[in-house]
């Protein structure tokens, strides 16, 4: 089996229900896997190249037999998504942490950290003063 | 019998409402006999529920077809330990399950808190009894186990043959006390919001529970793909499918937080992210089970789909509720008075190593979910699949692979230019020297080469600190080699135990992408009598044979394998028939070694003219994924393992919100 047919199994989603690409099915006699596999060398035989067979599999099923979005259109969304989220909290991290570091302005001499334990029984206490 | 499962449910219902409402009211009212009742209430509640499922298994294993569930999943020829499998094969059962593990936590909480934790217990009990409430409550209203038939069957329709599997019967219950086990830090997370004792008592007090969630997340998730590879027969082990993805976030987050946490111990940090990841991970359980029981995406793994997916929106919708409002109103607690004082510190890289864990669980959700999406916008259906997923989440993957070497031994606070030079010289040389290696002998495949390169700098850096530590104590101590290297392990369990799970981690790398990119794939039409010739095997085709019992029918094709002239092994690749479900599935025959698996497929066969097809495929260093597995395993055996250190680190804690308590009243 040459390359790009492999590539174009591994492209496409098997319809049968089992989730995995037409490459991975192995149901016997797969009524969506095994015609699949041979529409693809018959479009191979044609001569057309792994785009053009793939936008052929999808104006024939839909888009829904490709077994990853296109990178087009809306679609380009979920694959920027993942990394725009990830650098944009690499950014905040650093931006967050540089604030930190800057030292707080503060007017005479700090009063000391209270306890968390004191602060919660303080806030405890004032609610029960307030009811 | 049946109605007393029926009548024990209702009660544990009730049961488990009481606790919920008595332990808060209890606790703000200060009545300490309302909270002991509601303590109380919590334990009758786990006997309850034993109760139930005990009527339940013992309806199955009499084969009692008057109940829909025994009907529905199991068969009175189905192997006994299937039948006791089918508990949780499908939904009622899983569900009661669910409940069955989460009270027996409960149970244990409250016997390990009974004379601690005063404060916090309450709040505790009450978000315990909450979920408890919502598994219960779907099982006595909507989703009934003991439901009748209105005629009894006169035999079952058989458990899923995909499920009549060794794996299956411990995958599903470790990934079970995985997710229900991170109930118990998200109980505790929420009890320390709503009481306001934010400090370390409760990161401390519930950081083996975590440990012990992520034990068996992390075996759950490696029985699943074990199960995948042996049973599915596709030659892989992951196809990131949605129910695989609701087992790997969860994973994720609390990996993140089992790293952050070291943050908030050591520099009293990051209070308020590990409150986030706590909830995170709790919540994502919850979207998991939603995922596996609701259907709302289509997944081989639907064993059973029901209309269960509002009643789980509307409680994941209530737990992020209360879990933001809570966040938001102790805010001011959870600053911090530490700062990070310079990007190359361990706390920055324990952070990034926070942020690809994260974003690795963000893009699985992300593609997890963008077909509703897509839907949503588009009115289109679309399919997010593997290909998807390597892509995203590779680049990811390797930046956290490399994060592995640095984090455990970058300096705190800030790494001067000696530490950095004495720590990652040689790993860098090491994983450099790796890299060149590879592509001098030929590899051209960048990701792999990339991907050994980092598992090179991983564990030199490990061995080195194991190397170091070890010569420390020969010269300090005058200990010979295995001793000083035991004591070493010894002396500091936490960290040295960590460093085997990464050493796991490394090893399921380097099967990954071993197995991703060299795999060797054939497919043949044979006839008995002819050899092939794969990747250095003969295979040759030795003929059909044929089994047959009550409950399946097998075909298996007998394969001579040799390699040049030696014969080395003779494997049976198998079709088996399951009479009940009338459904064919595909037992795959598997030579394992620690260099490649020999994995052989029955594909079609025609009994007449012996003719069959065989699907062979060749994965190299699959073994190194399950023997990360088991490192992962030993390692997190050693961390969990208490020291007197710790034990003294939560009484220092506990004294020191005491002593804050008592100061104040006086």
């Amino acid at each position: 089996m040459n390359a790009t047919q492999t590539d174009i199994e591994e492209s496409l989603t098997c319809q049968c229900g089992c989730g995995l690409t037409v490459h991975a099915c192995n149901h016997l006699q797969c009524p969506s896997g095994i015609p699949l596999k041979e529409e693809i060398a018959s479009q191979l035989a044609l001569g057309k190249t792994q785009p053009e067979v793939l936008s052929y599999f999808a104006g024939k099923y839909g888009e829904k037999i490709l077994s990853s979005p296109t990178t087009t259109g809306f679609n380009i969304v979920a694959w920027v998504t993942p990394f725009a989220v990830v650098l944009i909290a690499a950014a905040l991290i650093v931006v967050l942490t540089r604030r930190w570091r800057r030292p707080v302005p503060t007017g005479g001499t700090p009063s000391p950290p209270i306890a968390p334990a004191w602060r919660a029984r303080l806030d405890a206490d004032l609610d029960d003063f307030d009811a | 019998m049946i109605e007393l499962g029926v009548l024990a449910l209702r009660l544990a219902l009730a049961g488990a409402i009481y606790a919920a409402i008595a332990a808060t009211v209890g606790a703000r009212l200060r009545r300490s006999d309302v909270v002991g009742s509601s303590r109380a209430a919590a334990y009758v509640v786990q006997a309850l529920v034993v109760l139930a499922a005990a009527v339940l298994l013992r309806a199955l294993l009499q084969h009692d077809f008057s109940l829909e569930y025994v009907a529905a999943y199991s068969s009175s020829t189905l192997p006994t330990q299937y039948t006791v499998a089918a508990l949780w094969g499908g939904q009622q059962g899983s569900l009661l399950f669910w409940v069955l593990i989460l009270t027996s936590m409960s149970s244990l909480v409250h016997l390990q808190n009974r004379h601690r934790n005063e404060a916090l217990m309450p709040y505790v009990t009450t978000t315990l009894m909450t979920t408890a409430v919502f598994f219960l409550g779907l099982l006595v209203f909507v989703t009934d186990p003991f439901q009748r038939l209105p005629v009894a069957a006169r035999e079952g329709a058989d458990l899923n043959p995909l499920l009549q599997n060794y794996w299956m019967m411990i995958h599903p219950p470790s990934l079970y006390l995985g997710y229900v086990g991170c109930s118990v830090p998200f109980a505790f997370a929420i009890a320390a919001l709503a009481s306001g004792r934010l400090g370390d008592v409760w990161i401390r007090t519930t950081r083996r529970w975590t440990l012990f969630a992520w034990f068996f997340l992390t075996v759950g998730n490696l029985l699943g793909a074990r199960w995948a590879y042996e049973v599915l027969g596709w030659g892989g082990y992951w196809a990131w499918d949605p129910v695989e993805n609701a087992a790997f976030m969860p994973w994720l987050a609390c990996t993140a937080f089992l790293h952050s946490v070291m943050i908030q111990e050591k520099r009293d940090m990051l209070k308020m992210w590990n409150m986030v990841l706590v909830l995170l991970t709790f919540t994502l359980t919850i979207f998991g089970t939603f995922l596996t029981r609701s259907g709302v995406v289509s997944s081989v793994h639907s064993f059973t789909q029901s209309g269960l997916g509002p009643f789980f929106i509307g409680f994941l919708v209530t737990v992020i509720t209360v879990s933001v409002t809570l966040l938001v109103v102790r805010r001011p607690l959870l600053r911090s008075d530490n700062e990070i004082d310079s990007f190359l510190s361990r706390e920055a890289a324990f952070l990034f190593n926070n942020l690809l864990l994260v974003g690795i669980a963000f893009a699985t959700f992300w593609g997890t979910v963008f077909p509703v999406i897509s839907e949503a916008v588009r009115g289109i259906k679309i399919t997010v699949g593997p290909p998807f997923f390597n892509k995203v989440n590779a680049p990811l993957g390797l930046a956290l692979l490399f994060m592995t070497g640095v984090g455990p031994v970058i300096a705190w606070r800030r790494a001067s230019a000696r530490n950095l030079r004495r720590s990652f010289t040689t790993p860098l040389a090491m994983g450099f020297a790796a890299g060149v290696v590879l592509f001098a002998l030929g590899v051209r495949h960048y990701y792999a080469i990339i991907s050994f390169s980092l598992a090179g700098f991983v564990l030199t850096t490990i061995s080195l600190e194991f190397y170091r530590g070890t010569r420390a104590r020969q010269a300090l101590m005058g200990e010979p080699p295995a001793t000083a290297l035991a004591h070493l392990v010894n002396k500091n369990r936490r960290r040295y135990g960590g460093y085997i799970v990464h050493v796991g981690v490394v090893m399921a790398f380097i099967g990954i992408a071993a197995s991703s990119a060299f795999r060797i794939e054939e497919q043949r039409t044979m006839r008995s009598g002819e050899s092939i010739e794969v990747g250095g095997y003969t295979l040759t085709y030795k003929g059909l044979r044929h089994t047959d019992t009550p409950h399946v029918a097998s075909m298996l094709a007998e394969m001579e394998v040799a390699r040049g002239d030696r014969v080395i092994a003779t494997m049976f690749p198998e079709k088996r028939f399951y009479k009940r479900q009338q459904q064919p599935t595909t037992e795959v025959a598997l030579r394992m070694t620690w260099r490649e698996d020999l994995y052989l497929v029955l594909g079609s066969y025609d009994d007449q003219s012996g003719l069959m097809t065989l699907q062979v495929f060749i994965n190299p260093l699959v073994v190194w994924i399950w023997l990360g597995g088991i490192l992962m395993v030993l390692g997190t055996v050693i961390v969990v393992m208490p020291t007197a250190a710790e034990q003294r680190a939560l009484a220092a804690a506990l004294a020191v919100e005491e002593r804050g308590l008592a100061a104040w009243s006086q």
